[in-house]
């Protein structure tokens, strides 16, 4: 269904498109490039030099693994969330929040109308196309995870405040397909914590999505995906990409229940784990996903960003990732 | 029908004013050996001493040392008991607050007291009475993963985690503790085995003394249980108003035999509630409550929020009691 939506935007991947969440980690002359420059020690185009090379280079990285589907690995940004509430007007930056141990963050508030203040994310996702002849996916971060992980200070409630953010996100994304995106990621790593708030986080995703020329791709972490898997199935997106291959859930059962309509990225990499996958293990997680769906509706990614990786982790991951696909692609052609 | 204004339980340890961090400086001067336990201890101290003045200061009539000695709500207390071993970090209900995980590998037992040097030296510098909070036997049994052959079901694991918050509690009575408070968030989510926790409750009240017993309820709607709840052996009942918007009509309509912790005052939000969206709320409930004193508090910790925010809720709580009592 889906593969013939990005054939009509001009994209043809093979089986198993290979792709990666979003985030790589930094190289170490980037980490204290940002340091010097939250300590104004250097100026933002110093930064954006680094930025732009370290981009380059995970783009290059990405090419030499094999990778189908790239992405710009967000080197210019810190957190999926701060962002873009430090460039849209309506918010400020809280005082410090504890979240575990001994690690705080400065947490958003939104305190006005929130606006979109132009383009956030497409002169990086230009950037990083320019350097490739691979489709390069527009990312940016969901409406429903930016008011989760935000003081609402202004509107009467979560809803509204979703709801107001989708309208300004969707004219993130329509730039982003304007400026030639065929595919855009939407993540929503919060969508999963309040599952009574799914209808609104569907509206909300209406308002993100509805007629524009992209195949989407909605990132979740896993959470309660027993509790709304079926409403899931209602998010107006091409694919779903989910960590189900970690899961101990009865997926075969929920999928016979309620048949899966998209298509599915299988996070097949742990990101938690300094554990580099072997071939052997990447390859049983797809054989389960195969359990459950057609291989045409399969796309194959690590289960999250990988920014908490060091590089070296992070390329021998994807490169057995992409040796398992090898060898897949290589039996599904002789059957 | 006394009510006074309470903190709930944590309050945030660190803030963005001048001297408001150094305890975040000292975790790892600590861990590096730069400073001795001696002088992070004394650290923690004056912390605890600032933050319980910082309390008394807004207007509050209990205090709390908000929990300023914990890593999380699940791994100070269960993490201290013999059979258990801490693992990895889970996210904390629909928080973006991360506890470090319980790993149940032998029998739960309670090795000696845990939280009553804590009480004691925060009502030694505080000048008003410092209420103790724990979480409760359920929500330590839900958080846990259960290793091993000695606990077949969560029914038995929840027992044994009771019969160590039973001596802690007897202990924490003995020391002075006038007002003991039990967390039990996970009930909201489970309200089917809220009878699970009312045996839990029997078992801690018999040995409670002359303290009163706080059940706190949070992170979901209590309505649904509310009658259920009039049931329990505790003397007050801690509510989330900001899940349970219809209770205090529920409270009204019904009355209520015990004492209400009134948790109006979101702990998770930002934004000031004006004293004439909460006292409505409160006053068509309050003058059904029969058990006394009742408190108002926040819906939960305050850990959630920046320090700079937390305080200027608990100056609004006392505000708004006194604009209740000033209308009499």
């Amino acid at each position: 269904m889906s593969r013939a939506k990005l054939k009509s935007l001009g994209i043809d991947l093979p089986i198993f498109p290979t792709s990666t969440v979003g985030s790589f980690p930094k190289p170490d002359y980037l980490v204290e490039a940002r340091a010097k420059f939250a300590k104004r020690k250097i100026e933002r185009k110093e930064l954006e030099d680094l930025e732009r090379q370290a981009t380059a280079f995970w783009i290059r990285t990405q090419e030499e693994i094999g990778l189908d589907v790239l992405v710009d690995g967000e080197m210019y940004r810190g957190d999926m969330v701060a962002y873009f509430s430090e460039l849209m007007p309506g918010f400020e930056q809280s005082g410090l929040v504890r979240s575990y141990g001994n690690r705080y963050y400065h947490k958003p508030i939104i305190v006005g109308d929130v606006r979109w203040p132009g383009p956030m994310t497409v002169g990086w996702w230009r950037y990083a196309q320019g350097l490739t002849k691979r489709p390069v996916k527009g990312m940016l971060t969901g409406p429903y995870t930016v008011m989760d992980w935000s003081f609402n200070e202004h509107y009467p409630d979560r809803r509204s405040a979703c709801l107001a953010l989708a309208g300004e996100i969707r004219r993130e994304v329509e730039a982003l397909a304007e400026a030639g995106a065929k595919i855009i990621q939407i993540d929503e790593p919060a969508l999963s914590v309040r599952p009574e708030e799914l209808p609104f986080a569907i509206e909300a995703m209406h308002i993100v999505t509805d007629g524009l020329p992209a195949y989407f791709i909605i990132h979740a972490c896993y959470g309660a995906f027993d509790k709304i898997y079926s409403q899931m199935l209602k998010l107006p997106v091409d694919n779903l990409d989910l960590a189900i291959s970690h899961s101990t859930l009865n997926l075969m059962e929920m999928f016979r229940r309620d048949p899966f309509t998209k298509d599915l990225s299988v996070g097949v990499l742990d990101v938690h784990s300094h554990e580099v996958e072997t071939p052997d293990t990447v390859r049983a997680r797809v054989e389960k996903a195969q359990q459950l769906l057609p291989k045409e509706l399969l796309w194959i990614d690590p289960d999250c960003g990988l920014k908490t990786r060091t590089i070296d982790e992070a390329k021998g991951k994807l490169i057995n990732m992409i040796d398992a696909v090898r060898r897949l692609r290589a039996e599904a052609r002789i059957n | 029908m006394e009510l006074l204004v309470a903190n709930h339980s944590s309050y945030p340890r660190i803030g963005d004013g001048a001297g408001q961090q150094r305890l975040r400086r000292a975790y790892p001067q600590h861990e590096r050996g730069e400073i001795t336990a001696r002088e992070f201890e004394a650290i923690q101290a004056s912390v605890i001493q600032e933050i319980v003045q910082e309390q008394a200061g807004a207007g509050l009539d209990v205090v709390t040392d908000g929990q300023i000695r914990w890593y999380d709500p699940i791994s100070h207390f269960a993490g201290r008991l013999a059979g258990v071993k801490i693992n990895g970090l889970l996210r904390f209900f629909d928080t973006n607050f991360y506890i470090r995980q319980p790993v149940v590998v032998d029998r739960v037992t309670w090795k000696g007291p845990i939280l009553v040097e804590e009480y004691r030296s925060a009502q030694a510098v505080s000048p008003k009475p410092v209420k103790v909070t724990l979480t409760g036997p359920y929500t330590l049994g839900r958080f846990s993963i259960i290793e091993g052959p000695r606990y077949h079901d969560l029914p038995e694991l929840v027992a044994d985690y009771t019969e160590a918050i039973m001596k802690e509690v007897e202990a924490l009575a003995g020391a002075g503790a006038t007002v003991i408070q039990i967390d039990e968030p996970s009930m909201l989510h489970h309200p089917g085995e809220a009878g699970l926790v009312k045996v839990a409750l029997t078992r801690i009240g018999s040995r409670k003394g002359s303290a009163r017993l706080l059940l706190a309820t949070y992170f979901g709607d209590a309505a649904p249980l509310y009658e259920v709840l009039q049931g329990f052996p505790v003397d007050t009942l801690g509510f989330d108003f900001t899940y349970s918007h219809g209770l205090s009509d529920q409270i009204a309509r019904l009355g209520s035999e015990k004492a209400i912790a009134f948790g109006l005052i979101d702990g998770r939000n930002t934004r000031m509630e004006r004293t004439e969206e909460v006292l409505p709320r409160l006053g068509k409930a309050l003058p059904k409550v029969k058990g006394s004193p009742s408190y108002l508090t926040s819906s939960c910790g305050l850990e959630y929020l920046p320090r700079d925010k937390a305080f200027l809720k608990l100056k609004q709580m006392a505000a708004v009691r006194a604009e209740f009592v000033g209308r009499g």
